[in-house]
C-alpha cells in the first residue's frame, strides 16, 4: 500500500515522503520522552544504520558471485538485487552463446582441408589451423612471427609486399611433399589479413596432363594429315581420273584443309598455354597489322561491301606481335565470315586515358544473348550447322581470349541477334607505348 | 625532453631496424631456396633454358647480399649495438655470406644442368641426385626456419643432419667413379653430375654454418669447429 503510494509520488516525492515519515515518527517518539530532536536524530540514525547494513549485504552477495538467486528483500534494495541478478544472467547467457559460436568456428576452421592463417596488420601470424601448419611447415610456437619470415617463396614475399590480392598465386612447394600450392590473401577487419592455402597439386597435374594430351594429339594428327592432303592434291589435278570422282575429291580436299586448320589452331592454343603467363613486351606495330588485315578481308572471294579498317592512333602496343596478329586476325575474319556481302564491317584501333582499344563491328547475323558468356570456350558453337558451313575451327575466340589474358586485356562482346555484333579488346595503359602524333598520318 | 622517453624511442627504432634486416635476410634465403629448387628441376627435367636462367638470376642474390651488408654496416656505425644485438648483426653478416655462397653453388648446378640437358639422360633420372637434392633442400629450409624462430635446439638438430648429406655425397661419388671406369665415354657427363653433387654437398655445409650462427646468436657461444655433442652440453641447460 505505502510502497505503491510512494511509487506514485515519483523520485523526489518518494524521498521527501520517506524522510518526512522518519522525522515524524522520531519526533513523536521523542515527544513521549520529552526530547523531540533526540528522537528525530535517533530515528534517522536507525534508518541510516539499516541502509548501511543492506548495502553491505548486497556487496557481500555480489562478492560471493552467486548468480542463482537474489536475496529476498522487500523494497528498493530487493528490487535492486533482482535487477542486478537479471542483468548478470543475461550477460552470462550472451557470453556462453558467444563462446559456443566461437568454439564452433574454431573447430570448423581447424577441420577445414584448406589452410587458414590469420595475420595482424604487420603480417604477424596470429592463428592458423592444422592444414596451414602442414602445408606451410609452421610450428605451434610460430605465433607472433612475421609470415614472410617462414613462408619465404619469393613470389609470395612480393605478393604480400605489393598488396594486389585480387587473385591467388600458384607456388611450387618444396614442402613435405613436392607439389603446387595456391596462396590467397584476403584483407579483412582493420588491416588484418587472412591467408588461405590450398593444395592444388592434383589439379595442376590434371591440367598439365590435359595440355600435354592436346599438344601431343594435334602434333600426331598433323603428319598423317599432310600425307592425305598431298595425295588429294595430286589426285584432284589428275585429268585421267573418272570425272565422277572429281566432286567427292574436291570435297575431301576441302575437309582435309579444314581439319588442318583445326589442328593448327589447337597447336597454337597449346603453345599459348605453354608460354609464360604474361606476354613479353616487344613493340607491336598495330597500325601495320591492321593494314594487313584490311587487305586480307578484301582478298576474300566474298566480303562485305563496306569495309572500314582504321588505325586512329600510331601508338604501339607492348606485347607479342604474332599473338596480337592472330587475335586481331581471328576477330576480323569472324566478322567477315558472318556478315553478308551487303553488310558492312568496321574495325577501329584507338588510344584514350583507359588504355588502347581494338573494336570490330559488323552487321552480320548477331549472337543470341544467352550464348555470349560461353563464346570463348573451345569448340563452343552457337549453331553447329552454321559454323561448320563457314569452315571455322571453333577455336578462334578461345585463342583471342588466351592472347588477351596474356596481355592483361579484356574482351567485351556486344551483340543483338539479326543486327550485328561488336567485339572490343581493351588493353591496359601500361601495355601502350605512346608516340607523338603526326597530323595527317593517323588514318590508313 | 624526457631522457627515458628518448631512449625508449631509439631502442624501438633500433628494434625495427633489426627486424627489417632479419626479414630481408629471410627473403634472400627464400630466393636462394627457389634457386636451388629451379636448379634441381632444370637437371632432372633436362631443361637447359631453366638452367641458364638460374645462372643469370644469381645476380639477384648477389645484389641482396650487398644491400643487407650495407644495412648491417650502417646499423653498426649508427647504433653501436652491444651484447645480444651485436651478436645478431655479426651473425647476420656471416649468414648472408653463406647464403651468397649457396647462391653461387646453385649457379654451378644451373650451368651443369644446362650442359647435361643436351647429353643423354640416365635411365634412373638421377634418382640418387634427386634424393640428395631433397635432403639438401630440407636442410637449407630448416636452417632458415631455425634462424626465423631463433631456435638453437632446432638449429643443432639441423646441423647434425649435414652428416647424412656428406654420407650420401660419398656414396654417389663412389658410384660415379664406377660409371667412369666402366665406360670411358661417360666421363664427360659423369664429371658434370659430380659437379652438381659436389655443389649440393657444399650447400649442406653452408646450411650447417647458418645453424651454428643461430646457436651463436641465441647462446653467445661460438660453436664452430667443435663437435656437435659438446655443443649440446653447452646449449642444453638453457634450452631445457
Amino acid at each position: 500500500m505505502i510502497s505503491r503510494a510512494v511509487r506514485n509520488l515519483g523520485w523526489t516525492g518518494g524521498i521527501l515522503f520517506r524522510v518526512g515519515l522518519t522525522v515524524l515518527i522520531g519526533a513523536l517518539l521523542g515527544f513521549f520522552i520529552g526530547r523531540p530532536w533526540t528522537g528525530v536524530a535517533a530515528a534517522l540514525a536507525v534508518v541510516l544504520a539499516w541502509q548501511w547494513r543492506r548495502r553491505l549485504q548486497l556487496l557481500q552477495w555480489l562478492m560471493r558471485n552467486s548468480s542463482d538467486s537474489a536475496p529476498e528483500w522487500r523494497g528498493q534494495w530487493g528490487e535492486l538485487a533482482t535487477a542486478m541478478l537479471r542483468q548478470l544472467k543475461r550477460k552470462q547467457f550472451h557470453k556462453s552463446q558467444l563462446l559456443r559460436v566461437l568454439r564452433q568456428l574454431r573447430q570448423s576452421t581447424t577441420a577445414l582441408p584448406d589452410g587458414v592463417v590469420l595475420l595482424s596488420p604487420k603480417a604477424e601470424i596470429q592463428w592458423f589451423n592444422d592444414a596451414a601448419m602442414r602445408l606451410l611447415r609452421l610450428a605451434t610456437s610460430d605465433q607472433g612471427l612475421r609470415i614472410d619470415n617462414l613462408v619465404r617463396y619469393p613470389e609470395f614475399v612480393s605478393y604480400l609486399r605489393d598488396g594486389h590480392f585480387e587473385s591467388p598465386i600458384l607456388i611450387r612447394s618444396i614442402g613435405p611433399v613436392e607439389g603446387w600450392l595456391s596462396l590467397q590473401l584476403v584483407p579483412f577487419g582493420e588491416g588484418q589479413l587472412l591467408l588461405m592455402v590450398r593444395d592444388v597439386t592434383s589439379q595442376a597435374r590434371l591440367d598439365a596432363m590435359r595440355k600435354d594430351f592436346i599438344a601431343n594429339a594435334s602434333h600426331e594428327l598433323r603428319s598423317p594429315l599432310t600425307v592425305i592432303s598431298g595425295y588429294l592434291e595430286t589426285l584432284t589435278s589428275d585429268d585421267t581420273l573418272d570425272p565422277l570422282l572429281s566432286g567427292p575429291l574436291v570435297e575431301m580436299r576441302r575437309q582435309a584443309q579444314r581439319m588442318n586448320g583445326i589442328v593448327e589452331d589447337l597447336l597454337s592454343l597449346s603453345r599459348l598455354e605453354a608460354a609464360d603467363r604474361e606476354a613479353p613486351r616487344e613493340e607491336v606495330d598495330v597500325a601495320g597489322i591492321i593494314g594487313q588485315l584490311k587487305k586480307d578481308v578484301l582478298a576474300r572471294a566474298v566480303h562485305p561491301q563496306e569495309v572500314m579498317v582504321v588505325a586512329e592512333s600510331q601508338a604501339k602496343l607492348l606485347g607479342d606481335t604474332l599473338q596480337i596478329h592472330s587475335a586481331f586476325h581471328n576477330l576480323v575474319d569472324n566478322a567477315a565470315k558472318y556478315t553478308p556481302a551487303t553488310g558492312s564491317l568496321h574495325a577501329r584501333w584507338w588510344v584514350d586515358a583507359d588504355g588502347a582499344h581494338f573494336a570490330v563491328r559488323d552487321t552480320g547475323i548477331g549472337i543470341p544473348a544467352e550464348h555470349i558468356p560461353r563464346l570463348t570456350e573451345r569448340f563452343y558453337r552457337v549453331d553447329a550447322g552454321r559454323s561448320r558451313a563457314t569452315g571455322g575451327s571453333g577455336l578462334g575466340l578461345a585463342i583471342v581470349k588466351h592472347v588477351l589474358q596474356r596481355h592483361g586485356a579484356t574482351l567485351e562482346i556486344r551483340s543483338s541477334e539479326g543486327k550485328g555484333s561488336e567485339f572490343i579488346c581493351h588493353f591496359p595503359p601500361d601495355r601502350v607505348q605512346q608516340v607523338t602524333l603526326q597530323p595527317g598520318t593517323n588514318a590508313l | 625532453m624526457d631522457p627515458a622517453d628518448l631512449s625508449h624511442h631509439t631502442s624501438r627504432r633500433f628494434n625495427e631496424d633489426l627486424e627489417r634486416v632479419r626479414t630481408r635476410v629471410l627473403a634472400m634465403g627464400g630466393l636462394v631456396e627457389e634457386q636451388l629448387l629451379r636448379g634441381l628441376t632444370a637437371l632432372v627435367e633436362g631443361d637447359s633454358q631453366l638452367g641458364q636462367s638460374v645462372a643469370i638470376e644469381d645476380r639477384k642474390v648477389n645484389a641482396l647480399e650487398l644491400t643487407i651488408d650495407e644495412e648491417c654496416s650502417r646499423i653498426l656505425a649508427t647504433r653501436a649495438p652491444t651484447a645480444g644485438d651485436l651478436r645478431v648483426i655479426v651473425a647476420t653478416i656471416k649468414i648472408i655470406t653463406d647464403l651468397e655462397r649457396i647462391g653461387d653453388e646453385c649457379e654451378k648446378i644451373g650451368i651443369a644442368a644446362s650442359r647435361l640437358a643436351v647429353a643423354e639422360r640416365p635411365s634412373d633420372h638421377y634418382r640418387e641426385v634427386r634424393h640428395l637434392g631433397k635432403a639438401v633442400q630440407d636442410l637449407v629450409h630448416d636452417a632458415l626456419d631455425a634462424f626465423a624462430r631463433m631456435d638453437a635446439g632446432h638449429a643443432l638438430n639441423v646441423a647434425r643432419r649435414d652428416r647424412i648429406v656428406d654420407d650420401e655425397y660419398e656414396s654417389i661419388q663412389r658410384q660415379c667413379i664406377t660409371f667412369m671406369m666402366e665406360d670411358v665415354r661417360q666421363i664427360r657427363r659423369t664429371l658434370d653430375v659430380m659437379w652438381v653433387v659436389r655443389a649440393l654437398e657444399r650447400i649442406g655445409d653452408h646450411a650447417k654454418n647458418i645453424c651454428e650462427y643461430v646457436i651463436y646468436m641465441v647462446h653467445g657461444k661460438d660453436v664452430r669447429h667443435t663437435s656437435l655433442d659438446s655443443v649440446e652440453s653447452v646449449i642444453l641447460p638453457r634450452s631445457g
